[in-house]
């Protein structure tokens, strides 16, 4: 009648219940203390199960309980429940009182015989007086309010008792049913975790695909034995050791042992996994605060841009009410419209120092790629790269950073990263072609990349040309992205190959020295500066003015100077402008002196002539006397 | 030691300032001074000959600043020479450029040439009308030689033109034409064209009394006379447009060759054709033929002066030959 394994199922959906489970108890053929066994078992929506649920209802007959006297008592505030006779001998070992709108357990009178019970849909809370049905087989408890199982320590003869549509919170008091073969706990809110005993667990075809509606058994110190498979979580590439990395008491996995050997790989596996989540969160943290950096760099570009302008325009302008945008921009601002145009400058100045405090430059190293941010990051120039590292770097890319600043880093880039062939420029502030004269001094460059965004020379027709005709040394690919061609090439020439062939051979000697002079003058000052001054660096002089020999002399000329080193240099000169002024004051002040008198003596001459002729012929006209008076003249010199 | 009376007639400082030989003095000691290592090398008379010969050829002023460039007159026709020949190519290709793009290539020359004297010749191009227009490099170039050359007497000529049109007319003196005596009403502005700008003769009175007592170097008057006789009258920026179309004027100049012409200079063609040969490869554009020159061919009596900016007296009638001049009384 009763069943002996019996598996029963169920295709009802659960709320509570991560999945429709069916534990199946047996007990285990070898009575070891506490070892219990549990089967969760769910088929795919379950014809079989209604089948066997209408089986079950079907053989055990659900009357509407027309038979059955629920006559309540006094003294016990329960309902007795007592049966007619003729119902007695029929159906003497099965009593159904399902859909009877118990609340509680009734007292079943006289019915000790009773195999099977049925409480099947109603609301009875507790499990009570029943322990005197010791020959109870069979309970169903199904679609319940019962929220704790108890009640059930006498009845050691129960197989099947039917627990499920509940509201069972843990699994508790079973161990005196110790004949019980099926227990059927689905749609409880009962948690697996608290069996203590529980060493096997089957969880076959339940429809578990994700680990975390498992992860309390990992709590389990007893679980040993543990089947998955035909669960979608089986599937998963990270299924075995995960469960194994989780579940370290366990000896079974779906029915295999699981090796030594297992177990290290997947706390190995599992191990890298957690690096490399580490890791990727790491990164995605690192990229964020990256982010963050570029944004409050481009901000401080952005605020330090409008100064300038803001500057630039009151020198023209003298207005008393500057521009109000920087103001709008940072709200940390006071007054909103600061009536002189030193307060603004006060102002604004704040602004920008209230942003250095923050990030304010950066510095990224992306396998071939060196990116630099912000003037600040020019200073990382002068770290100890590896060598490794340092060689690695094939493209330099410069943001935020005016161009003029990277301009006097150039050696320090040659030096440090010599197989920089790419440089990209963004928001530099490249604004004039003779700006590209400053890349001439760098040993190579394969591509170049202006973007359009902060550098206006790009909106120049002529600036590609440019380009390729300074550098045409370097021999360019790229440009931008374009290819360049032969036709680039010879455009190029055509268009200022006669700026260089002026500048080459029209100027005095002296001025070609001079220039080239100053070029290396400059670099070299700039090697010098730099930490760490090497006697290599001298090499570097020399091999540079090899260089200067090998590249296109003529272009040579066409040099860079940023706008504070040429101020810078013009100052130096007015002191000696001052000076060979005066020189020269001085020479023409002699020199007229000198043709004054000339002309002086050309009015004068002839009288001065005549003078001297007629003081002649006076003195000598009587020769005795101008004879006595010469050799008196010479006696009184002695 | 021939002297010609009309040397004789100023005094020296002013005869010296006339011809500028003491800018050119105070600059090559200048030189001297800052590359004293280098030029010790060869000796100072070889620096002395090299600095004024470059003088004569007009390559003095490459790549120096701007104070300097436009120093003297002589200067600034070398400049707009220099700018012709290096960049007739950009032109030759008929590219149009903008204001700022003919701005670098004159900073590529002169590192702190400003930006005002560039925007100011732009605006003689487009009438002072949509600055970001494209120009064209003989139309620049043009209006570039009359803003950079004559931009002391065109500021005067400004503030002479913003008087007329506001009706003042602080000269009180009466001109022998009784008819310009009269003031005019002050002209409204926005009215019909007919009251725009000025109207020519009175304005080229007053011009003409100002190249009288100008000391810096103005056009011609004859030429100015010229091209306020077509026109009733004129606006600034029109006056400004026709004194650069002037052939006669640029002539004057004589630092650019005609503007038919402004695209020929066969020297220069073959040198770059010479420069193109040397790149790997290449497959040979001919350059126009060469034609017959136009410039002015260097006389080899003359002391060095290829051209006539240096003799351009301020009267254009007086032109004074000074090929037989002798210099062993200055020991420079």
């Amino acid at each position: 009648m009763i069943p002996g394994k019996f598996r029963s199922v169920s295709g009802r959906a659960t709320n509570n219940v991560n999945c429709g489970l069916h534990l199946v108890i047996q007990t285990s053929p070898f009575p070891e203390k506490n070892k219990v066994e549990l089967r969760l078992n769910k088929e795919t929506p379950s014809f079989p199960g209604r089948l066997l649920q209408h089986d079950l209802e079907r053989n055990y007959s659900s009357r509407q309980g027309d038979h059955i006297n629920l006559v309540s008592s006094s003294v016990s505030s329960f309902h007795i429940l007592q049966r007619s006779s003729e119902e007695k001998i029929l159906y003497s070992d099965r009593l159904t009182l399902e859909r009877q709108k118990l609340t509680v357990c009734p007292v079943i009178d006289g019915e000790e015989h009773l195999r099977l019970l049925n409480f099947q849909h109603n609301f009875i809370t507790r499990i009570q007086n029943i322990s005197n049905l010791r020959r109870l087989i069979f309970l169903d408890l199904y679609d319940n309010h019962i929220e704790e199982i108890s009640g059930l320590s006498t009845l050691r003869s129960l197989r099947v008792l039917l627990l499920g549509k509940n509201r069972i919170k843990k699994i508790s008091n079973l161990e005196n049913l110790k004949s019980l073969d099926v227990l059927d706990l689905h749609g409880n809110q009962r948690d697996v975790d608290n069996l203590p005993c529980l060493q096997r667990l089957f969880l076959s075809f339940n429809n578990i695909s994700n680990f975390e509606s498992i992860c309390c058994l990992a709590d389990s110190p007893s679980l040993s034995d543990i089947t998955f498979d035909g669960n979608p979580i089986a599937q998963e590439p990270w299924y075995k050791h995960t469960v194994l990395q989780n579940m370290l008491q366990l000896r079974q996995l779906d029915t295999r042992r699981v090796t030594e050997e297992e177990r290290r790989m997947a706390s190995v596996v599992a191990k890298k996994e957690e690096e490399k989540r580490r890791e990727s969160h790491k990164q995605s943290l690192l990229k964020e605060k990256k982010r963050l950096t570029i944004n409050n760099i481009a901000r401080q570009w952005d605020l330090q841009h409008r100064v300038t302008n803001i500057a630039a325009n009151q020198d023209r302008k003298n207005s008393d009410s500057p521009s109000l945008d920087p103001c709008q921009m940072d709200g940390s601002t006071t007054s909103a419209f600061p009536e002189e145009t030193g307060s603004l400058d006060s102002v604004l100045t704040n602004a920008l120092q209230a942003l250095s405090v923050t990030d304010t430059h950066l510095v990224d190293v992306d396998g071939d790629t060196l990116s630099l941010y912000g003037s600040g990051a020019l200073e990382s120039l002068d770290r100890n790269w590896s060598i490794q590292t340092a060689g690695m770097v094939t493209t330099v890319s410069f943001t935020f950073i005016e161009f003029d600043e990277i301009v006097q880093v150039l050696p320090k880039l040659k030096m440090k990263f010599p197989n920089s062939l790419h440089l990209k420029f963004k928001e530099t502030n490249l604004a004039m072609l003779q700006q590209f004269n400053a890349l001439a001094q760098l040993h190579r460059v394969d591509q170049l990349t202006i973007d359009p965004q902060g550098n206006p020379v790009v909106n120049f027709t002529l600036w590609k040309y440019y380009v390729l005709f300074r550098l045409s040394h370097f021999n360019m690919q790229k440009i931008n992205g374009t290819e360049v061609t032969q036709n680039d090439m010879i455009m190029a020439e055509r268009l200022f190959g006669i700026l260089a062939h002026v500048a080459s051979s029209e100027l005095p000697h002296y001025r070609v020295i001079s220039i080239l002079g100053d070029a290396r003058k400059k670099q070299f000052r700039y090697l010098q500066e730099t930490k760490g001054k090497k006697h290599g660096i001298v090499n570097e002089e020399n091999n540079d003015s090899k260089r200067f020999v090998g590249e296109n002399t003529n272009r040579a000329m066409l040099n860079y100077t940023t706008r504070d080193f040429y101020n810078e240099k013009l100052e130096e000169t007015k002191e000696k402008k001052k000076f060979c002024k005066i020189y020269i004051e001085d020479l023409v002040k002699e020199a007229t002196e000198i043709s004054m008198k000339k002309e002086a003596l050309q009015k004068l001459w002839p009288q001065m002539f005549i003078e001297l002729v007629r003081d002649a012929v006076l003195e000598t006209r009587n020769k005795n006397s101008y004879m006595k008076l010469c050799l008196q003249q010479i006696a009184d010199q002695k | 030691m021939m002297l010609s009376p009309e040397r004789l007639a100023l005094p020296d400082y002013e005869y010296l300032a006339q011809r500028h030989v003491l800018t050119y003095m105070e600059d090559a000691v200048c030189q001297l001074l800052e590359n004293k290592e280098d030029v010790s090398q060869y000796g100072i008379a070889r620096f002395f000959t090299e600095y004024f010969n470059s003088v004569c050829q007009g390559t003095h002023i490459l790549f120096r600043e701007f104070s300097f460039v436009q120093a003297t007159p002589h200067n600034r026709a070398s400049f707009l020479r220099a700018f012709w020949r290096c960049f007739r190519t950009v032109g030759k290709n008929g590219d149009l450029l903008t204001m700022k793009e003919y701005h670098c290539l004159l900073q590529l020359l002169c590192p702190d040439f400003p930006l005002e004297l560039t925007q100011k010749a732009a605006r003689i191009v487009l009438m002072d009308d949509a600055m970001d227009c494209l120009m064209s490099f003989s139309d620049f170039l043009l209006a570039f030689q009359i803003q950079f050359y004559y931009s002391e007497f065109l500021e005067s000529v400004a503030a002479i033109y913003q008087d007329l049109l506001s009706g003042k007319n602080p000269n009180t003196v009466i001109v022998p034409t009784s008819s310009s005596g009269q003031h005019r009403q002050r002209p409204v502005l926005g009215e019909a064209s007919m009251l725009e700008g000025v109207e020519a003769s009175l304005f080229y009175q007053r011009l003409e009394s100002l190249c009288d007592r100008h000391k810096y170097s103005c056009p011609p008057p004859a030429l100015v006379k010229e091209v306020l006789s077509n026109v009733q009258r004129l606006t600034f920026y029109g006056f400004l447009v026709a004194l650069s179309k002037h052939r006669g004027i640029s002539q004057a100049l004589g630092a650019l060759p005609d503007k038919g012409d402004l695209m020929h200079d066969p020297a220069m063609d073959e040198e770059l054709d010479r420069l193109l040969a040397q790149i790997p490869d290449l497959v040979n554009s001919v350059s126009a033929s060469p034609e017959a020159s136009c410039l002015p061919s260097r006389t080899p009596h003359r002391a060095g002066f290829s051209w006539r900016p240096l003799h351009h007296a301020r009267k254009v009638d007086a032109e004074s030959d000074g090929s037989t001049e002798e210099t062993d009384e200055s020991e420079i």
